[in-house]
């Protein structure tokens, strides 16, 4: 059994956690999809009330399953590209590890017995923003200084969006939540502006640039390491990498206000929202002809290994989404389909089918890479995969169906709550389809954990021992 | 630098990998200064054009139907924040809303200084309707329906899918919450709901009624009951004269236009089950689930004579009772939500349900429909109260002062020179009371909502913004 030269302490740490995370947010999204069915499922636990669910499902998702895995990749990843042995300081990723698990386990007490700012996508009461900020630029601190010491002196695109990105979201984080106003510190009203609507815009500006700052250029700079690594293809074009990072900066910082089209806010704010979301196109086509061109030639391991199928299908998914974001952004589409599931299937494209496979993948590299061993078993990872493309093909499509049915009944005047029988059908569905996807997840947690815990190496010895012997030809008789 | 220095220094760089060749866009070389830096600089350039630019100058004034928020109210938003209520409720209505469902739910256009003032923060514009906008919800139910609701919304609308708040929330807080949400809509929601506040106080003296229970007491106490005893129906008055007031006239005598047909009675039913059984129950005698919240308690149609077939209610009576609601009992209006011909099945319905109809496997037929035969006494009313002089269905005079709209809207029945008493035999009851009764409650409201975020120490406008007179958006 070969050792890695890295010690990827830091890395194990933030990936684990994360894997985890991944199946309790996954199970808060199964107890909202039961409750879209039978709204009276868990009606005598206050705390699995669906509006007090729903904020944790958002927020975990992001914060504890989303930046864990990209925080653990990141871990992985940036020594490799720099040229470090392991990041500057293992021992404070690993302690940022802890306090990261600590401050969400908290947090999500907090909003599930009712603690919390109210304000969407930024739900986390003060104290918990504030500890989320410290642990935040800890984890800049590290990178920053694995960056300094690093021994390859220019630095690849993935590590651009490594310095760039958290940074991005620290300033965020902490603007777009206010944190300078602390108001009643346990609860509401707190890191809100005072001005209702200049706090709506700040609001969503914030919270689209979770995804356009953070989970987005991440996705990127992840895509840009595991494409040409498991091709051992250098990637196609670097000015397109130019492209991609510059544009991102610039136009995806300015689109929040596409999530507030139709309300009393200003019109030229919504006109450089809608112009963004388009001009957003550009980075996307940058990066997506840079990995179709390091591609090129390399389709056969799309099928035969399975991080980089993981990849290329988020790598798809990411791509629909910004069509179809690009779309919903301007005002004739937003009309029809804002408020609606649409909405809902929309945010699961990106972050569920985009973010969510690509991690599920690059765990699965990692680990095998981290441990110096094979993956446990191949059957389960194909499991995996397809339980989570089928399951998240088909939540996608019948939540987009149902907006569509919300959209087009309520463009009649047919108020919401005479759509509902109409819509029952679907939630069903989506129930069975999300199902579908904690399990894809539960199957993850087998797999690596049987991986960590059982010599595969050994086994695979033996499997191939096992073959070999199989195609061996019969003795020659005497 | 020239090309030719540059080679020279090259193998020289230390950290250079070995077979590094230098790149063509190497001007374009990022460093980690370029991306950090660099990247915070592109970054705040946009933040200072999509943040602080419109922080700083978008500042509009309160609107005229800006209205500051009651301290209870006020604890209320702050529940509906913290529980998560705006992720299924948005707060704002646009302007497609109100062109496509003007009837009811979105009266009105949210304007830009309808969000004026801290009690408006945090921002609750919500990105999804799960269920319906509430931003205009104040008024069109009374908090007797409002606490029902919050405790288990399907006793309400068995079609809801909001989760029950009855582990959630205590009593006292469950009624800051329905002083939100009876507040939250500006003064014209304020006029609403003083117009519905009034016409309880109507209802409720005139059938007799102790007021409901606050909070979620209903759901462990008996019944509420009328007390007969302290009625004294004035004579030469109708007795039923004080609830047709709350009809318009010229339904007290319509027929239901549809025929007594199977089809249509079996539709009546299956409407009756999908939307009426929570309150007036699956056997159709007024005790659902929800009834114990409400007072007065909803009407039970299994007697031949009384609420369902005789009386001086006809069918047109529970057509307009359907189509707008009764202001002052927690009957709502389904004019959104049902089309006029299946209100006019459910009538049709009702009037078999004192023959078993409401029992399981057992279709209506059309020989258990019950014939509704006015009164003489109802007749001669009608003779004397639907005259075409004076009266305001015949007359399309535009009333300026809204609460005359007000009352007009939950008194729809009474004509301006009407003088009637409630059934207690002392109260008066004209549209002029009316109007006067609901200025009154509005004009309390208001200015104990003034005090309240003065004692806050909030920015509050000039008094003068307080004077500026309510509307009634998308009713007259």
């Amino acid at each position: 059994m070969g050792a890695s030269p890295f010690p990827d302490t830091a890395a194990k740490h933030w990936i684990l956690s994360s894997i985890i995370w991944l199946t309790v947010v996954d199970l808060f999204g199964l107890v909202l999809a039961t409750e879209f069915v039978t709204p009276e499922a868990f009606s005598h636990f206050s705390w699995l009330s669906f509006s007090r669910v729903r904020p944790s499902h958002v927020n975990g998702v992001i914060l504890a399953w989303l930046t864990m895995m990209y925080f653990g990749a990141l871990f992985y990843m940036l020594p490799r590209l720099v040229g470090t042995r392991g990041m500057w300081s293992e021992r404070l990723g690993v302690i940022c590890a802890w306090a990261w698990n600590v401050m969400y386990l908290l947090g999500i007490i907090g909003l599930l017995t009712g603690h919390s700012q109210g304000r969407e996508y930024g739900e986390f009461i003060w104290p918990i923003d504030i500890a989320l900020l410290v642990i935040w630029s800890a984890n800049i601190v590290n990178i920053l200084a694995t960056v300094a010491i690093r021994t390859i002196r220019p630095i690849y695109v993935s590590v651009w969006f490594f310095i760039a990105s958290p940074l991005w979201l620290a300033v965020d984080y902490a603007i777009g939540n206010v944190i300078w106003r602390p108001g009643h510190v346990w609860g509401a009203p707190s890191g809100a502006l005072g001005n209702s609507l200049s706090d709506a815009m700040l609001n969503w500006w914030y919270a689209h640039n979770l995804f356009g700052l953070w989970l987005t250029p991440m996705l990127l700079a992840l895509t840009y390491y595991i494409v040409p690594r498991v091709t051992n293809t250098p990637l196609y074009s670097y000015t397109l990498s130019l492209i991609s990072f510059w544009g991102m900066a610039f136009f995806y910082t300015g689109v929040g206000d596409h999530h507030i089209l139709q309300s009393p806010t200003p019109a030229w704010l919504k006109t450089i929202a809608e112009v963004s979301s388009w001009m957003l196109l550009v980075p996307v086509f940058a990066f997506t002809i840079n990995i179709l061109g390091t591609m090129k030639g390399n389709w056969d391991r799309f099928f035969t290994n399975l991080p980089l199928r993981f990849t290329m299908t988020a790598f798809f998914f990411y791509f629909l989404v910004n069509i179809q974001g690009a779309f919903e952004a301007i005002q004739p589409f937003n009309k029809l389909t804002h408020f609606t599931n649409f909405v809902v299937a929309h945010a699961h494209l990106a972050l569920l089918g985009a973010f969510t496979i690509l991690g599920m993948g690059v765990i699965d590299y990692i680990v095998a890479q981290v441990y110096a061993k094979p993956l446990y078993s191949r059957s389960l990872s194909e499991w995996q995969y397809w339980l989570v493309t089928v399951g998240f093909t088909g939540f996608f499509s019948v939540l987009t169906l149902a907006g569509f049915q919300q959209g087009f009944s309520w463009q009649e005047g047919i108020p919401e709550v005479n759509v509902l029988p109409q819509l029952h059908a679907y939630y069903i569905a989506r129930g069975i389809f999300g199902a579908m996807i904690v399990l894809s997840g539960i199957v993850q947690i087998v797999n690596i954990g049987m991986t960590i815990f059982t010599n595969t190496a050994e086994r695979r010895r033996i499997e191939t021992l096992r073959v070999a012997e199989a195609m061996a030809p019969p003795p020659v008789a005497g | 630098m020239s090309e030719r220095k540059r080679e020279e220094h090259t193998p020289g760089t230390p950290g250079m990998p070995r077979g590094w060749v230098r790149h063509p866009h190497e001007r374009m070389l990022i460093t980690p200064l370029v991306a950090g830096v660099g990247g915070l600089l592109a970054f705040f350039t946009v933040v200072a054009i999509v943040v602080w630019l419109p922080i700083h100058t978008f500042d509009p004034p309160p609107s005229s139907d800006w209205a500051p928020l009651s301290s209870t109210a006020l604890a209320g938003r702050n529940l509906f924040a913290q529980n998560g209520c705006y992720v299924c409720h948005s707060g704002y209505s646009r302007p497609q809303d109100v062109r496509e469902s003007l009837y009811f739910l979105y009266p009105k256009i949210s304007a830009p200084g309808d969000f004026w003032g801290s009690d408006q923060s945090p921002n609750l514009l919500g990105t999804e309707r799960t269920g319906p906008d509430l931003s205009q919800e104040s008024g069109w139910h009374p908090d007797d329906w409002q606490s029902a609701h919050f405790y288990d919304p399907r006793y309400m609308d068995p079609r809801s899918l909001m989760p029950d708040m009855k582990s959630l929330f205590s009593n006292k807080q469950v009624d800051q919450l329905i002083a939100f949400v009876e507040q939250r809509s500006g003064k014209s929601g304020l006029l609403r709901y003083a117009g519905q506040l009034y016409a309880k106080h109507v209802v409720l003296v005139n059938q007799g009624f102790p007021p409901p229970y606050t909070g979620f007491q209903g759901s462990h106490k008996p019944p509420l009951e009328s007390n007969d005893k302290i009625l004294a129906p004035p004579k030469n008055q109708l007795e039923e004269a004080p609830n047709l007031a709350q009809i318009d006239r010229s339904y007290w005598l319509a027929g239901d236009p549809l025929p007594v047909t199977e089809a249509n009675l079996l539709r009546g039913k299956e409407v009756f089950l999908d939307r009426c059984v929570g309150c007036h129950g699956l056997k159709g005698n007024g005790s659902g689930p929800g009834a114990r919240f409400l007072s007065p308690t909803p009407a039970d149609f299994t007697s031949a004579d009384d609420a369902c077939c005789g009386g001086d209610t006809g069918p047109g009576d529970f057509y307009y009772r359907i189509l707008r609601g009764w202001p002052g009992t927690a009957m709502e209006n389904f004019g959104d939500r049902l089309s006029v011909d299946d209100i006019w099945r459910v009538v049709l319905f009702i009037k078999t349900i004192p023959n078993g109809t409401l029992k399981p496997y057992r279709n209506p037929e059309p020989n258990d429909y019950i014939v509704w035969q006015p009164s003489k006494e109802l007749l001669a009313w009608t003779k004397s109260h639907q005259t075409l002089p004076g009266n305001i269905s015949f007359e399309k005079k535009a009333i300026k002062d809204p609460f005359m709209q007000e009352a007009l809207r939950v008194m729809p029945g009474l004509a301006p020179k009407d003088r009637l008493l409630l059934n207690d035999g002392k109260t008066p009851l004209s549209l002029r009371d009316a109007a006067n009764g609901i200025k009154a409650l509005y004009e309390d409201m208001l200015n104990r909502a003034w005090s309240d975020a003065k004692g806050r120490g909030e920015k509050l406008p000039p008094e003068s913004q307080k004077a500026i007179a309510p509307t009634v958006p998308g009713q007259q």
